[in-house]
């Protein structure tokens, strides 16, 4: 009996690690290619909660239609902040970049909450669920995991079957070289910092799907510490270890809220929440580069 | 004599802020709630630069400390209530246990942050409260959810005329004196061995590790001490003015933001900054709060960006520019 559920629940739990991998492709792009940390990452997945929310009760357009919609203003939003704020401090000390994302989380949270209101919500998509036996899959959660991967390929092609995206990995690789070779760094740093934002909002649309009612201005301060979670499990630069790292976290997030269940006098929720900090500490400590990397 | 002296001029002018400002709070009526809030931010912010003005670093959980150090009061009078001999010391006992919890906590998170670089760092804190808060709640540690109330054991050991004034008027000259206790220790720091260590490391952390500076145990020092105060604090503006403690009010990250606009807008790493952080801060969003609550945030988030890009040193930075090797200059640090 316990083993169903345990084994339920992770399956769940491989629909939301692929939907986490994905809303972590962004952060480990940006950190990859600019060195930057962007601390305000979860404002950017509510940004696309709150599009799809838009799109669905406003002109009944499907959240599948919506992640290519938030992927387009993910897009703007990036290049905006780029040319605005970030280009002026990729060469300050680290703090300057850390402050300014973290402000921009803020006014991005601030302005959803001028135009939306605090109050939670959330949206009815019906299409029906698919049952496996052990457990029942909403569809929708079925199309966010589905989607997350294609988007992850796709990403993965872009990046090596492109000029674009090979010249952003000669940028990783080395700046002074690629500029040398005629790659215009400076246009390779804004089109990776609006690609990742991109893919951020993008994410928020899918996550939409596991959280029915959790749609908040507020609600992003949660993702940001599980995808650094997550983007520290794949090591903190590589966005394809980011997707497995998501993965994983999904399992150990499902499957320890399971066994947390069983405790008496805990709460579960809070648990799992703890565990996550605690993971984080630890990869830290001992591997910083990441868990997943093979050296 | 005349040398020793002279070292610790410049906390004449932020003595004198302070004291004008418990004389206006003091003297003229109605001006003490505001008073009590601008030195709040005075101290949050003084206690806040001695770890991110000092070091460089970012500590997005600093909060955490300011919680605990609640609960370290919380807890005193909640479990020492009963027993009377113990009177009025019972608050004392709570700073004491605010003092302690704090450094703990410090201890075991800088212990394993402190030694990651920049980035790292603030990636490992921005979980601290978060985790810390969800531990109370997940594991019910202290009345887990449910928080502490304790409004019967405060009025049972000082009576309720006395928890009321303690409230309305001992508790904020308690953070007067934080206030003022953390700015003299930022300028002994500053004045000492640790200080230099700490300007060398922030300046390039390399460089300050080959020349032998020990980077972990000062910037633990800066952290543990910038800690323990936020745990004072916590302990007599929590605690004692508001006699209850809930995880999710305790650990909300909105103090830490007020934390590092202030020490931002003032100055990072001065001695006067976070006074002239802490009443630009405090005066703006008193008023802002009258003419447009609720859009504080909104106003002070892109206010922050601005700083960053176009005043990264702050009003006290770019003042001690201007004054430097004059008259004035000796007193701004």
């Amino acid at each position: 009996m316990f083993f169903e559920l345990l084994a339920g629940n992770l399956i769940q739990g491989v629909f939301l690690g692929a939907v986490y991998g994905m809303a972590t492709m962004g952060l480990s792009l940006i950190f990859g290619v600019l060195k930057v940390v962007n601390v305000g990452h979860g404002a950017f997945i509510m940004v696309g909660a709150f599009i799809t929310l838009a799109l669905f009760d406003g002109l009944g357009i499907s959240p599948i239609l919506a992640i290519p919609a938030a992927f387009g203003v993910g897009l703007a939003l990036g290049l905006f902040f780029y040319y605005t704020v970030i280009q002026r401090l990729i060469k300050a000390p680290e703090l300057a970049t850390l402050l300014a994302t973290f402000s921009i989380g803020i006014l991005l949270e601030e302005v959803i909450k001028l135009v939306f209101g605090s109050e939670f919500r959330g949206y009815n998509w019906v299409v029906g669920k698919i049952d496996l036996g052990i457990t029942v899959v909403p569809m929708s959660k079925l199309y966010a995991g589905v989607g997350s991967v294609v988007i992850a390929v796709l990403l993965y092609l872009w990046f090596n079957r492109t000029r674009a995206g090979s010249a952003m990995r000669s940028v990783v690789e080395d700046s002074e070289g690629a500029r040398v070779c005629g790659v215009n760094v400076g246009a390779a740093y804004a089109w990776s910092f609006a690609l990742g934002i991109g893919l951020t909002v993008a994410s928020g649309v899918l996550l939409t799907m596991f959280i029915p009612v959790g749609i908040n201005p507020y609600m992003g301060g949660g993702y940001t510490l599980k995808a650094f979670v997550i983007a520290v499990l794949g090591g903190l630069a590589s966005p394809y270890g980011a997707f497995f790292g998501g993965l994983v976290f999904g399992l150990i997030e499902n499957g320890s809220y399971t066994l947390f269940a069983l405790l008496p006098g805990v709460e579960p929720f809070a648990l799992t929440r703890f565990l996550s900090f605690m993971i984080l500490l630890v990869i830290l400590l001992i591997r910083p580069t990441g868990l997943l990397r093979g050296k | 004599m005349k040398k020793d002296t002279g070292k610790y001029l410049p906390l004449i002018p932020v003595f004198a802020v302070y004291l004008v400002l418990f004389l206006m709070g003091k003297n003229m009526s109605g001006m003490w709630q505001l008073m009590a809030m601008l030195l709040f931010y005075c101290a949050l912010g003084q206690a806040f630069n001695i770890f991110l003005g000092m070091t460089g670093y970012v500590d997005f959980g600093y909060v955490a400390f300011m919680g605990v150090g609640t609960y370290g009061m919380a807890l005193s009078i909640v479990h020492l209530a009963h027993y009377e001999v113990l009177g009025a010391w019972v608050i004392v006992i709570g700073f004491i246990m605010a003092i302690l919890f704090s450094t703990i906590l410090s201890l075991a998170v800088g212990a394993v942050a402190l030694r990651l670089r920049g980035a790292y760092f603030a990636i490992a804190t921005i979980g601290v409260n978060e985790g810390f808060r969800f531990l109370i709640e997940g594991a019910r540690i202290w009345n887990g959810s449910e928080g502490l109330i304790f409004m019967g054991e405060l009025n049972q050991i000082l009576g309720r005329e006395a928890a009321s004034v303690l409230a309305t008027f001992w508790a904020d000259v308690m953070v007067l004196v934080i206030a003022a206790l953390a700015a003299a220790v930022t300028l002994v720091y500053m004045r000492s061995k640790i200080g230099y260590a700490l300007t060398a490391l922030r300046e390039d952390e390399d460089a300050a590790k080959v020349m032998g500076i020990n980077v972990t145990k000062f910037k633990i020092v800066a952290f543990v001490t910038s800690a323990s105060f936020a745990g004072l604090v916590g302990a007599s503006t929590w605690a004692l003015k508001t006699p209850y403690v809930f995880p999710p009010e305790v650990f909300e990250i909105h103090y830490t933001i007020e934390a590092i606009i202030i020490v931002l807008l003032g100055g990072a790493g001065t001695l006067l900054g976070p006074v002239a952080g802490g009443l630009i801060y405090g005066l703006s969003k008193y008023y802002l709060s009258i003419f447009l609550p609720g859009f504080q945030l909104l106003i002070f988030a892109p206010i922050i960006i601005c700083i960053i890009v176009l005043f990264p040193e702050g009003v006290v930075g770019m003042l001690k520019k201007r004054l430097r090797d004059t008259a004035l200059g000796r007193y701004i640090v």
